[in-house]
């Protein structure tokens, strides 16, 4: 909680100004409604049961305590995506424009919910062999999820700020979760320092952004955007929250700790870090980047992907750490995705969306893999602990094979379409260049997860790696990302209708007009 | 009545039936004989399906035939269209030909992992013949990107001492060359709005696509650059030889057999198909290539003193012939492109076949090893003859038609080029003759060799029916020629306009 | 309109000899391949035979389609068959001889393993070599021309075991291989300009075309290309190194391939592409100069030989050279008339000579032999005959072809003539150089036999011979022998020349063929004196009067007779003169012995550059060191840089925190100068 006292006086203040700007129109205001209570359902569903959570937690005996807790998260997911469900029959905004509810945050709401689902899936007997006491590990995923979630259905910056300190907050702490660890004790450490210098960052950005515009409401911020000539403090504000998103999203320059922090954090942590929050600070990032439109940030974001991309391929290409490596891997991926962010609105939205779903998919099961793999105390997690996996358990190998291959980017799995949309989106935007570093980029990527696979199949194990059999909560964990992998390989026209569906809707924000048109695409980069 | 029934869902019933065949295969327990003769089974059953394809084809027409074209995924427009021309016929008869051959020589030969290999096997079928028979640029792409893993992993996990490093160069080679190609059908579609091959062409054809004349080049390019490398053409060749050496028989006989011409089957259908001018402008160094490549490949595969790699080599001068023929523009040159694949694929299959059968009594690729088998094991020297005399283009056998046609073609186009070109067939001659007196002719030199089993039954069969096609293609070629014609005359008819408009003021 | 002849059964049935005899020989007995064997090339003699006699009847020349080979948009080649005098004579000569070789083989290998595997091939030769003769087309030519090869290679490296016959019979195929080269260069140019390969198409449109006056042309550089091409398959320079070597194989083949019907095949093709050269002055001097070279070039080698085979076979290249000389010279019936004599005689000699290393024991030596004259009387006989003949003794075969080549000759050119005249007096010395060393003084031989058995046992198929001492051979080897014999006696009064009395019948039959096919208002100093060849030659010859002819007759046997003497002097009075005059000009004897060095030659010039260039420069410099070594740098330059990226996760929590601050630094900068481009 240091944190929020950190910052706790540039928001008051913030908040001090935004009362005095904005009292009548508050007062002005009724008291919320049944039907705004109903549009934060999932988030008070969630927050319900990671209090039983947390209530029940001491009550239990050790032995209990691995999975009661857990279950009983599970079962808040499960209820949580219900009340999605059910938020979504009634969308619109509540809490005086601060929350927004339409096709697009349900999207998200569904995708960081079952993200989480998925994540005590695989933590259910990751605890009880790593020796941890859960209970208030579920209770903080279920707190995380809530600040994601309220991320992406927030239309006001600070609420948006509020949320991404509530995920965070939570995520610092589960990083450091394997407390007789030392590596995940530091890890916790950097990212929360690190995080809540980058934040900083987000806030101050809103700051600016409330100067320059006198509000904080997106919507209004985007008309008077629009309004007149930008002025510098929105340029400066914009590149502000770009860097604190950015962090989160670990995109390159903003991406060096992702590496530390993923492989001390335990496994299935790293998990919900590298799909939840990033899913999370995307949406927001949409927002920030498409609703806002500054010109220029095309630039920014056409730099930042394609060096997210570079350097996260380069630096995995020699790791032996197998969650160094799929950190790097996670940074490139930050790169491709915000390929996107660079193409049209209308383009690039829904191509995010859809590959936001699919990487939490591909990368939630690679990590469910390694957590399981990587045994007590995380002790097998090196390539050449992989060394004849495919012959001592050929199943998990030929799981994981699966998840690398979909991470790669070939076809019949989601990954590729993932990229595909991506960089078709970014193609006909006529950013042909950064599409050709983007391909470039992912076949040299290919390497890399290539080398676990050949690891798995084509050495014989040197070292005696004990693996023990799947377990039940995780082989579903799974199967799920399997089958939503192969899924999004095979029929991606769904979800991706889905997504187009809410970025219609979404890009209403987003003037129509095209990057080229933005000021400073050149004719170079169409050709 | 029943083949028109038939023949809206054969390509497909080919195209997957082997894939079917491993997804049954995973659920069988692992008993190796009956993996084994399972597999046989479904490849054969395979081969007698795209027997269909060749005896309902109806030739003299140019046009694509056994067309299924339904809608997979409405966004992006990505079309399930499937079919054929003399083109690609042959080859989905190529594979399926190969493959219940490549069950049989590796009968013996695998021991571990059973299982696992002829299920890769069985994938590695379905991916290859879906590339010739796909028609949607995206299906196309997502079956060529296929074949690398299967055949990636065959090579890495049953593959000799170097295994992995072939492997993995193999695969990032062709990986990374690969997705110049994906970046231009990106672009095609996002012009086009569509996959679909016959639509982009003719869209391209009518100049109907926006800004076009200034990416054109750039496009050929990244077809061209994924093909060269797969077929592969001078300089992007040195994986071949890595990755045959390494590899298991059947692998190489695939390879070998059928994976590079799916790069000339690629320059064919699509440089030539989509993009007629560019394929003329560029056609000057991409002959000169093929010459080096032809001339090139032969010298060093004359030198090589390992078995695989002289024939891996010869496969380079071989495809060097091949792309020669195609970008002469020539009906002749076409033609005999088209034949010397097929011819190719034959000779140089059953080419690696033997080598392996001689591995395995020895396991040694090193031509030093060897020297007057022909004593020991005279049947196999017998057989082993003829495929070199085929694969050295001695008329009446396949290679012979097929490089005869190329190299008038050529000549027709460019005099010098059919002159340079035609060397190939000493070369070939020199190299092959050469390798097989240090091997089968003179006194025995290792006492070892003396007591080498001639052809069991298993090798006979596998090896044989390779013979056989190579003598029937060069006696009857007319059978295949009768097919290819058509299509080639059609796949050339852009060039006529070009001419004028290259040949105009 | 012609009734159906079948003619394509005449090539298939000694293919479908072979085909038998290579599944089931192995297992069936020698009888039976025997059977086999001669049944099939005696039912093609039979098939040529029964041609030649309906031949009258046919209206020529005889096309006869048999079925569809290649056919594409603008060209197609068939499975079709041809026939018209010049190709009946071939045949008759090519199966004729061809039975009489398979015949005597089957006394000759008896005692050989692998007796079924030389009567496949021998077959599998008569298939491509009769596919060659009838081809309608030059592609279907091609195929025979190829084939030939392909049954020479598998017959000289018969005995595989011998590395040199081994490596003797991929020389012949690769030489062979150049050859083809510039034939297939030809069949481009005729593709290209002509549209097709059919005889009857390509004639067509050569037909109407005039001389080129010119050096250069279409039709010269064809006429060429075809003589490159003629040059491999006939071993005239600079392509005759296979012959000799070729001797490896067993001595019937180097009858039936390398002296009476394969290396003939270009002088065929040359004389049936007359109507090019004809037109192609260039090319016709080419030829003719060849021809003659080659023709006095071997023969001086042929003078040094000890090995027996060895001599035939440079004396074969040598007659060669007549042949192409009288082509040259535009005298195509002559060529085909001396190639028919040779045919005769020179498979003769090669029989006999067989008959006479059979007797000895597989001794080849010639210095090892001697005084065999009576212990093989039907050799000596046979074989005396066969010299006689090759010698241009008047009255045999040899006589009137030679002497008609010369004859002609001199009409194109005195050199030629000239050359021609040195040739035969060489020709008839070496020759009966062999005959005195072989036949006559006492034998050599004795002494060493006896191990020599082990040292060619493997070699040649009589280490069950020999033992016995010498002895005649087996009747099936003496029979083909005498009747060989008598044909290269009476071969020759076919075609006597008018100026002995007689009225050239051959030069007659085949004039249909050759004759009023000059080119039209070809002017004879383009063509040289050769335009007088054919038209001329009937109102020539009273013009220059019978008694020319036979001045020039009597020379050329004069220069026979000189050979003879010169022979007897040295190898019969004075035996040991010989050494004396090579010790008295060393560097000219081991300059011949060693055959000009021209196989050397060729090694350091061609063969050794080509191996070593080819691993050095391109295998280990160019694809390893330079093409390899920057695809695997790329990788390794890729994980370097990976290593480089590294650096930045220092695990330092301030360098991290430096990074932020500098990235966010870099982003509001660059945003700030955004603003600043924006307005």
């Amino acid at each position: 909680m240091s944190l929020l006292a950190m910052n706790i006086p540039a928001l008051h203040m913030l908040a001090m100004n935004m009362l005095a700007l904005h009292m009548p129109a508050v007062y002005s205001q009724t008291l919320p409604q049944y039907a705004d209570y109903i549009r934060i359902l999932p988030e008070i569903v969630l927050s319900i049961f990671g209090m039983i959570v947390m209530v029940l937690e001491p009550l239990l005996d050790e032995k209990q305590s691995q999975k009661l807790p857990g279950l009983i998260a599970l079962l808040g997911t499960l209820a949580a995506l219900g009340a999605t469900w059910f938020m979504a029959q009634s969308p619109g905004l509540a809490f005086w424009n601060m929350v927004q509810v339409d096709s697009f945050s349900v999207f998200f709401h569904a995708l960081i919910i079952a993200i989480a689902a998925v994540v005590i899936l695989s933590s259910y007997e990751y605890m009880a062999v790593q020796r941890i006491r859960a209970g208030e590990y579920y209770a903080l995923v279920l707190f995380g999820v809530v600040g994601m979630a309220l991320m992406s259905s927030a239309v006001e910056l600070v609420l948006i700020f509020i949320a991404l300190e509530i995920s965070s907050i939570s995520s610092y702490v589960l990083a450091g979760f394997r407390r007789n660890n030392a590596a995940s004790a530091e890890a916790s450490l950097k990212y929360f320092l690190l995080g809540s210098f980058a934040t900083a960052f987000f806030l101050y950005g809103v700051a600016l952004m409330f100067g320059a515009t006198g509000s904080t409401n997106i919507d209004l911020i985007s008309k008077a955007l629009r309004a007149g000539p930008i002025p510098l403090l929105a340029y400066v504000a914009v590149a502000l929250m770009f860097v604190g998103l950015g962090f989160k999203v670990a995109a390159a320059p903003f991406h060096v700790w992702t590496p530390d922090v993923y492989e001390g954090a335990p496994a299935p942590v790293v998990g919900l870090l590298s799909t939840g929050p990033k899913a999370a600070a995307f949406a927001v990032l949409l927002r920030v980047i498409f609703v806002f439109h500054v010109p220029g940030m095309l630039w920014l974001v056409w730099i930042s992907a394609a060096l997210s991309m570079t350097l996260g391929n380069i630096g995995a290409l020699v790791q032996n750490n197998v969650k160094r490596l799929l950190a790097y891997s996670s940074i490139a991926h930050a790169g491709y995705l915000l390929v996107a962010f660079a193409a049209l609105p209308a383009l690039g939205t829904s191509a995010v969306m859809f590959y936001t779903a699919a990487y939490a998919a591909m990368n939630l099961g690679a990590f469910a893999v390694v957590g399981h793999f990587a045994n007590a105390g995380e002790r097998y997690v090196t390539l050449e602990d992989y060394e004849g996996l495919g012959r001592s358990s050929p199943l998990l190998a030929a799981t994981l094979t699966i998840f690398l291959l979909s991470l790669i980017g070939i076809p019949m799995t989601g990954g590729f379409f993932a990229k595909f949309y991506v960089f078709s989106a970014a193609v006909k935007s006529g950013l042909i260049w950064l599409t050709i570093i983007g391909v470039l980029n992912s076949g040299i990527g290919a390497y890399y997860y290539l080398r676990i696979i050949v690891m798995m199949y084509m050495r014989e194990s040197r070292k005696e790696v004990p693996v023990t059999r799947v377990p039940f909560a995780l082989a579903i964990a799974l199967a799920t990302c399997m089958a939503a992998t192969l899924y999004l390989g095979l029929f991606p026209s769904g979800i991706l209708q889905r997504a187009q569906e809410a970025a219609q809707q979404f890009v209403l924000h987003a003037q129509p007009d095209t990057p080229a048109s933005a000021g400073v695409l050149p004719q170079s980069e169409v050709r | 009545m029943k083949t028109d029934d038939l023949s809206s869902i054969i390509l497909t019933l080919v195209t997957f039936a082997p894939l079917v065949g491993a997804l049954l295969l995973m659920f069988l327990p692992r008993r190796d004989r009956d993996i084994r003769i399972f597999s046989l089974v479904i490849s054969l059953l395979t081969f007698v399906l795209s027997l269909h394809l060749a005896v309902y084809f109806r030739r003299g027409q140019s046009g694509f035939q056994f067309a299924v074209d339904k809608q997979w995924i409405t966004t992006p427009n990505i079309h399930y269209h499937m079919a054929i021309d003399g083109i690609s016929l042959w080859l989905v008869v190529l594979t399926t030909f190969l493959t219940p051959l490549c069950v049989l020589i590796s009968w013996k030969s695998i021991h571990g992992r059973v299982k696992e290999f002829f299920i890769l096997l069985l994938i590695l079928e379905t991916a290859m013949i879906g590339v010739f028979t796909s028609l949607d640029l995206f299906l196309f792409y997502f079956f060529w990107e296929a074949t690398l893993i299967p055949m990636a992993l065959l090579i890495g996990i049953f593959g000799h001492e170097r295994k992995v490093y072939a492997a993995v160069k193999f695969f990032m080679y062709t990986m990374i060359a690969s997705v110049f190609m994906l970046a231009a059908i990106l672009w095609l579609y996002a012009k086009t709005g569509s996959f679909d091959f016959v639509v982009i062409r003719d869209q391209i054809a009518s100049g109907a696509v926006p800004n076009f004349a200034a990416a054109a080049q750039w496009l050929f390019l990244g077809f061209f650059l994924a093909f060269a490398v797969k077929v592969p053409l001078f300089p992007f060749h040195t994986w071949l030889p890595d990755a045959h050496v390494e590899a298991p028989t059947a692998g190489s006989v695939l390879l070998a057999g059928v994976m590079l011409k799916m790069g000339t089957y690629g320059m064919l259908r699509f440089n030539l198909g989509l993009f007629p001018e560019q394929a003329r402008h560029n056609a000057g160094w991409i002959m000169v290539l093929a010459l080096i490549g032809i001339i090139y490949g032969a010298l060093v595969a004359m030198v090589q003193p390992n078995m695989k790699k002289l024939i891996a080599y010869s496969s380079v001068s071989h495809l060097g012939f091949v792309v020669l023929g195609i970008f002469s523009f020539t009906q002749a040159g076409l033609n005999g492109a088209m034949f010397v694949m097929l011819a190719h694929g034959i000779s140089t299959g059953g080419l690696f076949m033997l080598a392996g059968i001689l591995h395995e009594r020895r396991h040694t690729y090193e031509i030093s090893e060897f020297g007057g088998l022909a004593s020991p094991m005279p049947l196999y020297a017998a057989s082993f003859l003829v495929i070199v005399l085929a694969s050295a283009g001695l008329p009446l056998l396949n290679g012979f038609i097929g490089e005869f046609l190329v190299l008038s073609g050529a000549f027709q186009a460019r005099a010098v080029y059919g002159i340079l070109g035609a060397t190939g067939i000493i070369w070939s001659a020199a190299y092959l003759l050469w390798m097989y007196q240090r091997v089968f002719y003179g006194k025995v030199t290792h006492p070892v060799n003396n007591s080498l089993a001639d052809l069991t039954g298993f090798e006979k069969t596998a090896v044989w029916p390779c013979a056989v096609a190579a003598l029937v293609m060069g006696v009857a070629p007319i059978v295949w020629l009768s097919a290819i014609d058509p299509a080639v005359h059609a796949a050339l008819m852009p060039f006529a306009q070009v001419v004028s408009k290259v040949v105009g003021p | 309109m012609n009734p159906s002849l079948n003619l394509w059964l005449i090539p298939v049935l000694p293919l479908a000899g072979a085909a038998i005899n290579g599944f089931f020989g192995k297992k069936s007995s020698r009888q039976a391949v025997t059977t086999i064997a001669l049944f099939f090339s005696g039912a093609a003699l039979a098939m040529a035979s029964w041609v030649a006699m309906r031949f009258s009847s046919l209206s020529l020349p005889y096309h006869e389609f048999f079925a569809h080979w290649i056919r594409i948009t603008g060209f197609s080649a068939d499975f079709a068959f041809f026939l018209d005098q010049l190709s009946l004579v071939m045949l008759l000569v090519v199966t004729g001889v061809g039975f009489l070789i398979h015949i005597y083989s089957v006394g000759y290998m008896w005692d050989d393993p692998s007796f079924y595997r030389f009567f496949t091939y021998l077959n599998l030769f008569m298939f491509f070599m009769l596919t060659l003769i009838l081809a309608d087309n030059y592609l279907l030519m091609f195929i025979g021309w190829e084939g030939v090869g392909l049954a020479s290679y598998l017959l000289i490296g018969f005995w595989f075991t011998k590395d040199s016959a081994a490596s003797a019979g991929k020389k012949a195929f690769l030489v062979n291989r150049v050859g083809d080269f510039g034939f297939m260069i030809a069949l481009f140019l005729m593709i290209k300009h002509f549209g097709s390969l059919n005889f009857a198409q390509v004639f067509e449109s050569v037909k109407p075309m005039g001389a080129e006056t010119a050096g250069a042309g279409l039709l010269s550089a064809i006429g060429l290309l075809l003589m490159v091409g003629a040059c491999g398959k006939s071993a005239q320079i600079p392509l005759y190194i296979w012959l000799p070597d070729a001797m490896e194989g067993p001595t019937p083949v180097s009858a039936l391939i390398h002296a009476a019907t394969m290396v003939t095949a270009g002088v065929y093709m040359v004389s049936r592409s007359h109507l090019i050269f004809e037109r192609a002055p260039t090319a016709l001097m080419v030829v003719a100069i060849i021809g003659t070279l080659t023709a006095f070039f071997a023969a001086t080698i042929g003078i040094a030989q000890t090995d027996i085979k060895k001599v035939l076979a440079y004396s074969t290249v040598s007659q060669l050279g007549y042949m192409f000389m009288a082509c040259g010279v535009g005298a195509f019936s002559a060529g085909i008339f001396h190639l028919m004599t040779h045919a005769f005689f020179k498979g003769l000699l090669f029989l006999a000579a067989g008959s006479v290393i059979h007797a000895v024991g597989g001794e080849q030596d010639m210095r090892q032999m001697g005084g065999l004259r009576k212990k093989i009387p039907w050799t000596f006989w046979t074989m005396t005959a066969g010299t006689l003949a090759i010698a241009g003794i008047p009255g045999l075969a040899g006589f009137f072809s030679k002497d008609e080549i010369l004859w002609r000759a001199y009409q194109a050119s005195w050199v030629y003539w000239l050359v021609g005249l040195v040739t035969a007096f060489i020709t008839s010395f070496y020759m009966f150089r062999l005959w005195f060393m072989t036949f006559f003084g006492e034998y050599r031989g004795a002494a060493k036999s006896a191990q020599d058995q082990d040292a060619h046992s493997a070699h040649d198929a009589h280490s069950g011979h020999g033992h016995g001492g010498i002895h005649e051979s087996p009747r099936t080897m003496v029979i083909p022998l005498v009747l060989l014999a008598v044909l290269s006696v009476v071969g020759g009064y076919v075609g006597v020349p008018g100026s002995l009395g007689g009225s050239n019948r051959f030069d007659k039959f085949l004039g249909p063929v050759f004759h009023g096919s000059a080119p039209a208002g070809a002017n004879h100093s383009a063509l040289g004196e050769k335009g007088a060849s054919e038209q001329t030659t009937e109102e020539a010859e009273p013009k220059q009067g019978a008694s020319t002819e036979l001045i020039f007759t009597a020379i050329s046997v004069l220069a026979a007779l000189l050979g003879l003497g010169l022979a007897w002097l040295l190898y019969y009075r004075k035996p040991q003169l010989p050494h004396r005059i090579a010790d008295a000009m060393p560097g000219l004897y081991r300059t011949l012995v060693h055959k000009y060095y021209v196989d050397e030659f060729y090694a350091a010039l061609i063969v050794n550059p080509l191996i070593a260039g080819s691993t050095r420069i391109l295998w280990q410099d160019v694809d390893r060191k330079i093409i390899d070594a920057a695809v695997n740098d790329a990788g390794s330059a890729a994980r370097h840089a990976s290593e480089e990226a590294r650096r930045m996760q220092s695990g330092n929590l301030r360098s991290y925190a430096g990074w932020i601050v500098a990235g966010s630094a870099a982003v509001v900068a660059f945003m700030i100068w955004m603003w600043t481009g924006s307005r």
